[in-house]
């Protein structure tokens, strides 16, 4: 449905994206991952034909962006990280405004009545856009790139300013639409991005460093196979114990947690889950498991090794101690 | 393109903007109508709209300030480009939305002279004229104006502008008394927006200078378009 080759977007002498190829099918949701400033603003932008590329094709849908442009900006709804909300309109004649700017088709009472009810915005539908609130506000502009039903929806942190019950609304109706649509979304959410997206893509710097889905992103950057163990019983005991499992390469001891309860970190060999073995091991020795977690790469830990400028050492361990001091 | 003129057009009479321009216009037209024909007796109504005309130039810049320079600030202007409609149509939709403004404004001076008209017998020809005349001069100006507003985020600088072009064209004709080179005479006469106005005050329906006006404003409208064409490849 999209398809971005070797795309390249200069101001001046920056470099807002270089050289960003990847295509999106007909009716997946597909996660655009970055820092702030990364260039995921700028390559929407040119998706949408608000910008235009300095080099590299966009077509959407079959028409290219450049040669076509109002043929694909039929087919495009797309909510910028600002939504366009001009304030001394009110909802009714901005979304009867868009309507007509869109040459939308569908009959007009009752599409903009479906798209209101399905944003939950009927409420506010005869006031002013400029005494709305942030969450209505985003909301208004989501109804905007609804309008006309388009099949390819565009979205540009769609959630911002929205209180944590409407986040969640906001994300099931995503995946509702990601259905019948073919979505892209930003975010710098991550948890966002986990919910709703088959597939990730992220960009760092206007590079493209990842695209697939969280595992084979998290297994392609040869995340270290480690289990997080809190057992209580004899220190050197169950040291020496856990390295006698087979499969283990290395054991660590991370200190006492608890009167007579002790931290390891067992580092297994590539692929062998190793969980069972030590279950095993410690029920027969009468050692009480507290706490067993495989330390896979989280998402968050995939996103800060691919966008951070010194590669800190991303160690799972450190989350988890902060999350027991909660 | 209807789409946009439609909004624009509300947008002036949501806000004071129109209202505004409309009554100072015609509050103008109200003294010089006064000064010039009751006090003096006359009925050069030409000389009415020639003062008038001077003040409306200099407001002109206020109803285009605004078209494009808004749109950037609020960042509306990503619906707008990302909607299916040509960067012509946007021009042309914004131009057309303040010129109906000025329009209504210019309309709504002829009240007075149609009321005249019904106990006298005035100079229709000079009256339409002077009333044809100011229209195109003003679109002209209006699409010097859009032009302006699409260059700049800020409202201040856009209606500033204008409003030195404005003050340019109204005093250019007063250059040729100091330069002595023909050439250069030639060409400020060329540009003079007053002298292809002159004939129209005088009842005469000058084609050249129709075509001149609207030569003026569709230039102005292809130049706006490709500047915000030209925006998206900064």
């Amino acid at each position: 449905m999209i398809e971005v080759k070797n795309l390249s977007k200069h101001y001046g002498q920056n470099t807002a994206i270089d050289n960003i190829s990847f295509s999106v099918e007909e009716g997946s949701v597909v996660g655009f991952l970055g820092p702030n400033g990364a260039g995921k603003s700028t390559t929407m932008n040119i998706i949408t034909g608000y910008l235009s590329a300095s080099s590299g094709t966009v077509t959407v849908g079959g028409f290219d962006i450049l040669e076509k442009p109002n043929e694909v900006k039929k087919l495009i709804g797309y909510l910028p990280e600002i939504p366009p909300l001009y304030p001394d309109m009110t909802v009714e004649e901005f979304l009867n405004y868009m309507y007509d700017l869109k040459k939308v088709t569908i009959p007009r009472k009752k599409h903009i009545k479906e798209i209101c009810e399905l944003l939950k915005i009927s409420d506010v539908y005869g006031r002013l856009i400029a005494n709305l609130s942030k969450g209505y506000r985003q909301r208004v502009g989501f109804a905007q790139a609804l309008l006309g039903n388009p099949s390819v929806l565009i979205l540009d942190e769609p959630t911002v300013g929205l209180d944590p019950k409407q986040i969640i609304e906001i994300r099931n109706m995503i995946k509702e639409l990601g259905k019948s649509h073919t979505i892209i979304l930003s975010s710098h959410i991550l948890p966002e991005i986990q919910a709703v997206c088959e597939r990730i893509i992220i960009i760092n710097k206007g590079n493209l460093v990842a695209d697939g889905t969280r595992e084979s992103i998290s297994q392609s950057l040869g995340g270290e196979n480690k289990v997080t163990l809190c057992a209580e019983g004899s220190e050197s005991e169950i040291f020496k114990g856990l390295k006698n499992i087979n499969n283990v390469e290395a054991v660590e001891c991370g200190g006492e947690k608890e009167p007579g309860v002790f931290e390891y970190y067992v580092f297994a060999k590539k692929g062998c889950d190793i969980r069972r073995d030590i279950f095993n091991y410690c029920s027969k020795n009468n050692y009480p498991v507290l706490r067993l977690v495989n330390s896979a790469l989280s998402l968050e830990d995939v996103f800060l090794r691919l966008t951070s400028d010194n590669n800190i050492e991303v160690n799972p361990t450190n989350n988890e101690e902060s999350g027991d001091k909660k | 393109m209807k789409a946009i003129t439609k909004r624009e057009f509300k947008a002036y009479f949501t806000s004071p903007i129109g209202y505004v321009f409309i009554a100072v216009i015609l509050a103008l037209y109200g003294y010089y109508f006064f000064q010039v024909l009751m006090l003096r007796s006359s009925s050069f109504i030409s000389s009415v709209y020639a003062t008038m005309f001077v003040w409306g130039m200099m407001f002109i810049p206020i109803l285009t300030m605004r078209t494009f320079s808004e749109e950037m600030k609020n960042k509306t202007d990503q619906a707008l480009l990302t909607a299916p409609v040509g960067v012509t149509a946007i021009a042309a939709g914004k131009f057309l939305a303040s010129f109906a403004v000025f329009a209504i404004a210019m309309t709504a001076t002829l009240i007075p002279v149609l009321i005249i008209g019904f106990f006298s017998a005035p100079s229709w020809p000079v009256i339409l004229g002077n009333y044809l005349g100011s229209l195109l001069y003003g679109a002209a100006m209006i699409a010097i104006g859009t032009y302006i507003s699409s260059l700049t985020q800020s409202q201040l600088v856009a209606a500033i502008s204008t409003f030195g072009i404005s003050i340019l064209l109204l005093v250019i004709d007063q250059l040729t008394s100091l330069v002595t080179d023909d050439f250069t005479v030639k060409i400020i006469n060329w540009l003079s927006f007053t002298t292809r106005y002159q004939p129209f005050t005088k009842g005469i329906l000058s084609i050249s200078s129709i075509v001149f006006f609207l030569s003026v404003i569709a230039v102005f409208i292809f130049l706006t378009a490709r500047r915000i064409e030209n925006k998206r490849w900064r």
